[in-house]
């Protein structure tokens, strides 16, 4: 690992992201989350970018090691554990995979099966959380912290402050949550089911950890620094796909369309990107966009599906390029 | 294209600092650009041996890593004292040293919360292009850290220092391995302090069998360099000694050497 890490800090690929970072931080378009009051404390300033490839390289720039909440990040991980869990089928009929071109905080359903439309939305996740297993609460929130641990590589622990503001203000996820209840798709433990998602939101990462999260998903759910499982193989695309879909709150049309890559954002600035087999991409900068994402980590990311030829539809021989700079031979 | 050289030695006492500075000067009076930057943070020591006052020196690595000050601020133009006869405003030669800090509250901090390396290869980058160097040589810590590994693979040549001695052996053997896993362009073997009457043949025969790597030049142990005790250039003080025509083989070596 000492020599990765040696490769890392003398890899080319560093300059590129440098520049990149030179030339966005000066970018401050958008503005700072407040709806919960704990995000509004993030400085604007901030931002780091960090890449892990899937034979464990990270090269990373800036303000990598920051650490802010997951939020929406947590999403598609979460998923993954229900999954896990219950099998696809019967998390399926709970929940829809469908992009509702609605806010990520809109309170609907799907009107004939009374789903919520995917898990990347609000009323998806906390039914999502709703599925976790556990023989009683603190349990629950052990295994999703332990599972969240296995894609860092590291223990992750929740934002105290963070979570006790999510749950004072949290009152559109708890009515989403009671709407759900009435129509049966969630179990009588849903009020656990909604401290589990405002835990969930709540867990401390940084860029560094989400390169890592992505890497391990483009890795086939193998962590690439620790080796250790975090999901089945064959779980995987389900999360990717997801991701693809609805991951970016109502730009994910746009942003398949444009970055091709699978990616997930948060409002409190991150974002998680997956290039499989190749790379993930981390991504923390709290300005965000009228759609909730990450100012700087959008023109990033699109950057670098560019520059790269990282887009999953491109023609050309994808992440070679952006392989070949991880070479410290190549300066 | 600068030329990055480091010179390392898996153990202490093998002459690393005084071989870096006298080659670092004999490079930079063939006409060229070079500058010394000192990475052994734990025990800082080649300024020594340039007779660098640190107390001119208001920041050293320690303060870029730390974020208090560019790299450039940093390096300090030796060219006069370590070189002189130097046309005034010459661009070519250059001698700039790079220090690490004396001071132990600095090289405490380091050994507790340890530094970004990636920051260190920045700086090394940003002093090439700044400084217009044409060579960058590192001293580096002995035996094998963070700070040694990115030294070795950012090298274009590594010159690894060992004394004819079992354990010197055995240890740089451990380098050599590192050295080829991180693909090091050249590797030349600099063996220091060989006693007089000892066969030179057998100890080329060793290290090359051993390391499968060549043997640039061997140098004599010598009272003189005891004497001069590190104050001072051994080069400029004893131009006709053994071991300054050892090094000058060295520098001519290198600045031959293909990228």
């Amino acid at each position: 690992m000492l020599l990765g890490r040696m490769k890392s800090a003398a890899a080319p690929i560093r300059d590129v992201l440098k520049d990149l970072h030179t030339r966005l931080v000066a970018n401050y378009e958008g503005r700072i989350a407040d709806y919960i009051p704990e995000l509004a404390t993030a400085s604007p300033d901030s931002f780091g970018i960090a890449l892990c490839t899937t034979d464990g390289q990270v090269v990373e720039y800036g303000d990598y090691k920051t650490s802010f909440t997951i939020q929406s990040v947590s999403k598609p991980f979460m998923f993954g554990l229900a999954i896990g869990d219950h099998g696809l089928d019967h998390v399926l009929s709970k929940v829809g995979v469908e992009p509702t071109g609605e806010a990520f905080n809109s309170i609907v359903l799907d009107e004939v099966s009374n789903r919520p439309y995917n898990p990347m939305v609000n009323s998806g996740a906390i039914a999502t959380a709703d599925l976790v297993k556990g023989k009683d609460y603190p349990e629950r929130v052990k295994r999703m912290l332990e599972m969240f641990s296995r894609y860092c590589g590291r223990e992750v622990f929740v934002d105290n402050t963070v979570f006790m503001s999510e749950r004072m203000t949290g009152h559109r996820n708890r009515a989403m949550a009671h709407l759900m209840r009435n129509f049966d798709m969630m179990s009588e433990k849903f009020e656990e089911a909604l401290e589990l998602y405002f835990q969930q939101c709540s867990i401390l990462v940084n860029a560094h950890d989400l390169s890592v999260m992505g890497a391990t998903l483009a890795n086939g759910g193998l962590n690439p620094l620790t080796k250790i499982r975090a999901i089945e193989s064959e779980n995987v695309k389900y999360l990717l796909s997801i991701m693809m879909s609805c991951g970016m709150y109502d730009y994910a049309g746009e942003w398949a369309f444009r970055v091709g890559i699978p990616a997930k954002s948060g409002v409190a600035g991150g974002i998680v990107a997956v290039v499989p087999g190749v790379l993930g991409i981390g991504l923390y900068s709290p300005l965000l966009d009228i759609k909730g994402n990450s100012v700087r980590g959008v023109k990033a990311c699109q950057e670098l599906s560019q520059k790269f030829s990282l887009h999953a539809f491109e023609s050309s021989a994808a992440a070679s390029k952006i392989l070949e700079l991880f070479s410290f031979k190549k300066r | 294209m600068a030329k990055i050289i480091s010179t390392h030695s898996f153990r202490g006492g093998t002459g690393k600092s005084n071989t870096t500075a006298n080659l670092a000067t004999l490079i930079a009076k063939a006409g060229y650009r070079v500058g010394v930057i000192d990475t052994d943070i734990q025990s800082p020591g080649i300024h020594v041996v340039f007779q660098f006052d640190q107390k001119k020196a208001k920041y050293a690595l320690n303060d870029y890593l730390w974020g208090r000050c560019s790299i450039h601020d940093a390096a300090y133009d030796i060219t006069e004292q370590c070189i002189g006869n130097v046309v005034p405003g010459a661009l070519r030669p250059r001698l700039y040293i790079i220090p690490s800090s004396l001071n132990s509250g600095e090289i405490a901090r380091i050994l507790r919360e340890g530094y970004d390396v990636a920051k260190l290869n920045d700086g090394l980058q940003e002093l090439i292009s700044t400084l217009d160097l044409d060579y960058l040589l590192i001293d580096t810590h002995p035996g094998v850290n963070e700070e040694t590994l990115l030294s070795i693979a950012i090298s274009d040549v590594l010159v690894l220092i060992l004394r004819p001695d079992n354990q010197d052996f055995q240890g740089t053997a451990v380098t050599v391995e590192l050295a080829r896993r991180l693909d090091i362009p050249e590797l030349l073997v600099v063996v220091n302090k060989v006693p007089e009457g000892v066969d030179e043949n057998l100890i080329i025969e060793q290290v090359e069998n051993g390391y499968q790597a060549e043997v640039a030049v061997m140098l004599p142990l010598n009272n003189e360099m005891s004497r001069l005790g590190s104050c001072g250039l051994f080069t400029n003080q004893y131009p006709n000694h053994p071991f300054t025509q050892g090094l000058k083989t060295l520098a001519e070596r290198i600045i031959k050497s293909q990228k």
